[in-house]
């Protein structure tokens, strides 16, 4: 198998009462897409929230390419190279597409005035639109354009395309598709496979287990809090995982309805 | 391929795309505005008058310069007109009853605008109380303590010159009018203002977190130190606005900048920077500061009934709203 990317171990996170992760442990490789699957309130959102440094763990250990590591906030997250892609939440729908793609690491000159340096706004627009012909938005888009302009699969390709450019190791999507159209989710799921073959790790939060048969090579189910079942997707079958996720032995059931 | 032969695609004119700008709008109607009061009285464009605008007009800027970097970044301050009046007030009495020298008391007086910003952004930002509701209990607080220090009464009049009194407050004259120091302390925090929003990576973070929080800190942006850092500076100039006022006119008041915060929060407003953040606008501010002031000048020397102006006043900036609204309307279609 190929070089670890990010190994979790025993992973745990509480909000008050509710315990939304607990003893969650499973590692992710290099050139892999990986569904992460669950029912809603399973601790998918929590889990890469933490992995993103949104909100840190209680406790357990997060390994990246081996070695420990400690993510306490997103910076710690996007210097260990693990891009997130939240849902409806990456983009900052009044700034330009090229100063969305540069938030929070704008090209400057003088950069010895901190945070008062000033942009350097020619090579903020030409990094901005090599981007966006790379990934093949170029002719429609300008990067001097509001992202508030653009469609829902037109942001969600410009949040793609940030965590290419970075060259992150890990790349995380929360719901990819979700509110997309038809030709939208198709260059989304493209992108994905295309985030693979350039040998970035993908995780990816869905409710759509077709899209997971379309491009995942793994299947990580997640149940109240706790990793439960894993599966290998070229040996995987729909009801298997679907039974994983509810919990409830649905191919057990369906066999004995034919017996009676 | 070659630079040069990428074509983007087809912008809109640069001048359609000004038309549309929200600040621009707002010149138009300044200008409009301006016109009518010249004409409707000679005397409007008076040396006199026009020196008389000039001396207020900083005041209320330099509030506005830092109100729209808070608006932009989400949030706002109903509690500088209070900082107003108790960063004068505290100064003036530490240097007349408390035998600090002038210089040590400014310092005194910006340290008690540090402490209030601070405490407002914190109170913000970790605690998550809105910041309607946390500067509008801390403009009771400041009104209150401005009023209990002085007991209610303005101070006795300033009557010692020196350089720091001319560096806030000094006037010269430049033809045939006055002018104050003031008025560079304004044209120089414009430029900074401007500089920062626009030209500064910190200006891109202030829009980011006015228009997507999440989003923003998703990113590594800090997002509360920002805001927290806003507060302060809101707070400082509030607190230096005051400073100018006062010595300009040789006396510090409790009751002064009554009303001032949502003078202020109109200009910024007016001059289309969004209440909700994410899109702020320093020359649009600087057009909102110089309609609101010669509105209130104008509608005077023209004759309007005192009591009836802030009919006047509320009306126009209400249809300035209903422009941007409608000028935001377009854009989006567009």
């Amino acid at each position: 198998m190929s070089a670890e990317v990010l190994r979790l171990e025993n992973a745990q996170k509480s909000f008050g009462s509710v315990r939304a992760l607990k003893r969650a442990s499973f590692s992710l490789h290099e050139g892999e897409v990986v569904a992460l699957l669950g029912d809603n309130g399973a601790g998918k959102s929590t889990l890469i929230k933490s992995i993103s440094g949104v909100h840190p763990l209680d406790s357990g250990q997060i390994y990246v390419r081996g070695a420990p590591a400690t993510i306490r906030s997103a910076r710690d997250a996007i210097e260990l190279g693990i891009e997130t892609i939240h849902q409806d939440t990456s983009l900052a729908p009044d700034l330009s597409i090229a100063r969305n793609l540069f938030l929070g690491r704008e090209p400057v000159k003088l950069s010895f005035l901190g945070v008062f340096a000033p942009l350097d706004r020619a090579e903020l627009r030409r990094a901005a639109s090599a981007l966006l012909r790379r990934v093949g938005i170029a002719k429609k888009l300008d990067a001097d354009a509001p992202v508030r302009t653009l469609s829902g699969g037109e942001r969600q390709s410009i949040a793609i395309s940030r965590a290419m450019q970075f060259a992150a190791k890990l790349i995380i999507l929360d719901e990819p598709t979700n509110n997309l159209g038809l030709e939208e989710t198709h260059s989304v799921l493209r992108f994905i496979k295309e985030m693979r073959e350039a040998g970035h790790c993908v995780l990816f939060i869905t409710h759509n287990i077709h899209h997971v048969f379309a491009v995942a090579d793994r299947i990580i189910v997640m149940r109240r809090g706790e990793v439960t079942a894993e599966f290998v997707v070229a040996d995987a079958d729909l009801l298997s995982v679907e039974s994983a996720i509810t919990g409830a032995d649905v191919a057990t059931l369906m066999r004995e309805g034919k017996s009676h | 391929m070659v630079a040069v032969s990428e074509t983007p695609p087809a912008k809109p004119s640069l001048w359609s795309q000004a038309l549309r700008a929200p600040e621009f709008s707002s010149l138009i109607i300044l200008v409009i505005v301006l016109a009518a009061f010249a004409f409707g009285d000679s005397k409007f464009l008076s040396p006199l008058n026009v020196s008389n605008m000039i001396a207020f007009l900083p005041e209320l800027g330099i509030i506005a310069l830092g109100m729209t970097l808070l608006l932009t970044a989400g949030e706002f301050d109903l509690s500088v007109g209070a900082v107003f009046a108790l960063a004068p007030v505290s100064v003036m009495l530490l240097a007349q009853n408390a035998d600090f020298s002038l210089g040590a008391a400014l310092l005194v007086g910006l340290a008690i605008c540090v402490v209030i910003g601070a405490i407002n952004g914190i109170l913000v930002t970790k605690v998550g109380i809105s910041s309607f509701l946390v500067t509008l209990s801390m403009l009771l607080i400041v009104r209150g303590a401005a009023l209990y220090v002085t007991q209610g009464f303005p101070l006795k009049a300033w009557d010692r010159p020196g350089p720091l009194v001319t560096l806030l407050a000094g006037s010269f004259d430049w033809g045939p009018f006055r002018l104050y120091t003031s008025l560079w302390w304004f044209i120089v925090l414009t430029l900074l203002a401007i500089y920062i929003l626009d030209y500064a990576k910190l200006g891109n973070w202030i829009s980011a977190i006015g228009s997507n929080r999440s989003a923003a800190i998703a990113r590594g942006v800090p997002a509360d130190r920002v805001k927290i850092w806003l507060f302060i500076l809101t707070s400082i100039l509030a607190g230096l606005a005051g400073m100018i006022s006062a010595f300009r006119i040789s006396a510090a008041s409790p009751v002064a900048g009554t009303g001032y915060e949502l003078e202020v929060i109109a200009m910024v407003v007016v001059g289309g920077t969004a209440l909700t953040g994410g899109r702020g606008t320093i020359l649009g501010t600087l057009v909102g500061v110089l309609m609101l002031r010669a509105i209130r000048n104008g509608i005077v020397l023209i004759g309007v009934p005192g009591l009836a102006y802030n009919i006047f006043v509320g009306a126009i900036i209400l249809a300035m709203l209903v422009l941007h609204a409608a000028l935001q309307k377009n854009k989006a279609r567009a």
